[in-house]
């Protein structure tokens, strides 16, 4: 029987065939999924800041950098192969702004930046992603066909 | 962080005459009676805040200030769709509810609305505890909860393991209902505990 995996802020689940993972309500936050196709595993993390650097306190899930080096980790060790391994993110967005002014930080897109630069240091091909925007995302993972379907309240569906 | 019992009632004390105020507001603004719950204080694990707050992608509107002082902090008040329209229709003598989604006008109202509940708040709590505070200008996002949440945690580029939230819910006639949610700063909680001396 398949089983959704929920995944919560500052958290990743690891999965195998016929689970599903899921994140709901992502705003600037990134929903990271690598998985592997071929042994049927993948893992999703809900990541929070881009830099465990800046700020090195407390949970390591919650930091663009350290939840991806645990993910991959823990993949690694189940699937054995790194060669193999893919990721799809989506998130990052910017919710409010004051007076139509954007907060000084941006860190929605800081996040995006940062999981992109991320992969591309871990050497994860980024098959497909979906950032930005000033909207929220709920995100469900299928491990068995690596389709990451994205719903939003007033920006349609899609998967991607 | 970990709070002692007798500073989770002093938080609750505060979300008592914050909120009452912002309830009294709201029920002279609407010329309608409003009921307070008991303030309740969370300190939740930021993986367990759908726990806390419900579905986290239920769809809703979040007015939400930034409260700037020596006891700093972030204010939202947070209702469902058709409980904000009631209100605007309500504050703008429309014949039927707005969309609000689209209506300026509505979305408008809404923030003067969050504009009021959250210096009433500011007001009984400066009087109150001497602690000078100002509330910012409002901003309204009509979202799913989660993701309006997860993004005024994030504001200031850090956030706790652990979020503390002062959260009362107001309600009256027509559907009206909502939360008022306070998110004190991790540094403004000495503040607030030194008014009660504790």
């Amino acid at each position: 029987m398949s089983t959704t995996l929920v995944v919560g802020m500052a958290d990743y689940k690891i999965g195998r065939t016929p689970d599903k993972l899921m994140t709901a309500g992502l705003g600037s936050c990134i929903g990271i999924c690598v998985f592997d196709l071929y042994a049927q595993i993948g893992s999703m993390g809900h990541i929070m800041l881009p830099s465990s650097r800046e700020n090195m306190k407390g949970n390591p899930a919650k930091y663009a950098d350290t939840c991806l080096e645990i993910m991959l980790e823990e993949l690694f060790r189940l699937a054995g192969n790194r060669l193999r391994l893919q990721a799809k993110i989506a998130g990052g967005a910017q919710m409010f702004s004051f007076n139509g002014k954007a907060p000084l930080l941006k860190i929605g897109e800081r996040n995006a930046e940062a999981v992109q630069q991320e992969l591309k240091k871990a050497g994860i091909p980024l098959l497909s992603y979906d950032v930005g925007g000033t909207h929220g995302r709920t995100i469900n993972f299928d491990l068995k066909t690596g389709n990451l379907h994205i719903r939003t309240i007033n920006h349609g569906e899609k998967v991607i | 962080m970990e709070i002692s019992a007798i500073r989770f009632e002093a938080l609750k004390e505060i979300g008592n005459i914050g909120s009452g105020h912002a309830a009294t507001s709201l029920s002279n603004m609407l010329q309608t009676r409003i009921d307070m719950s008991v303030p309740k204080v969370w300190l939740v694990p930021l993986e367990k805040m759908g726990e806390a707050l419900g579905e986290m992608d239920a769809n809703r509107v979040a007015l939400y200030l930034k409260v700037e002082g020596e006891a700093s902090g972030k204010a939202l008040f947070v209702l469902p769709i058709p409980s904000a329209e009631g209100i605007a229709k309500n504050l703008l003598w429309m014949e039927e509810p707005p969309d609000i989604f689209h209506d300026e006008m509505a979305q408008s109202a809404l923030r003067e609305v969050g504009n009021i509940l959250v210096s009433s708040f500011v007001i009984a709590l400066t009087q109150f505890s001497g602690i000078q505070l100002q509330p910012s200008v409002p901003a309204l996002a009509v979202d799913m909860i989660g993701a309006m949440i997860d993004s005024v945690l994030l504001e200031d580029g850090r956030v706790d393991d652990n979020v503390l939230i002062i959260d009362t819910k107001l309600s009256g006639l027509d559907d009206i209902e909502g939360k008022f949610l306070f998110i004190p700063d991790e540094g403004s909680l000495d503040k607030i505990f030194g008014v009660f001396g504790i």
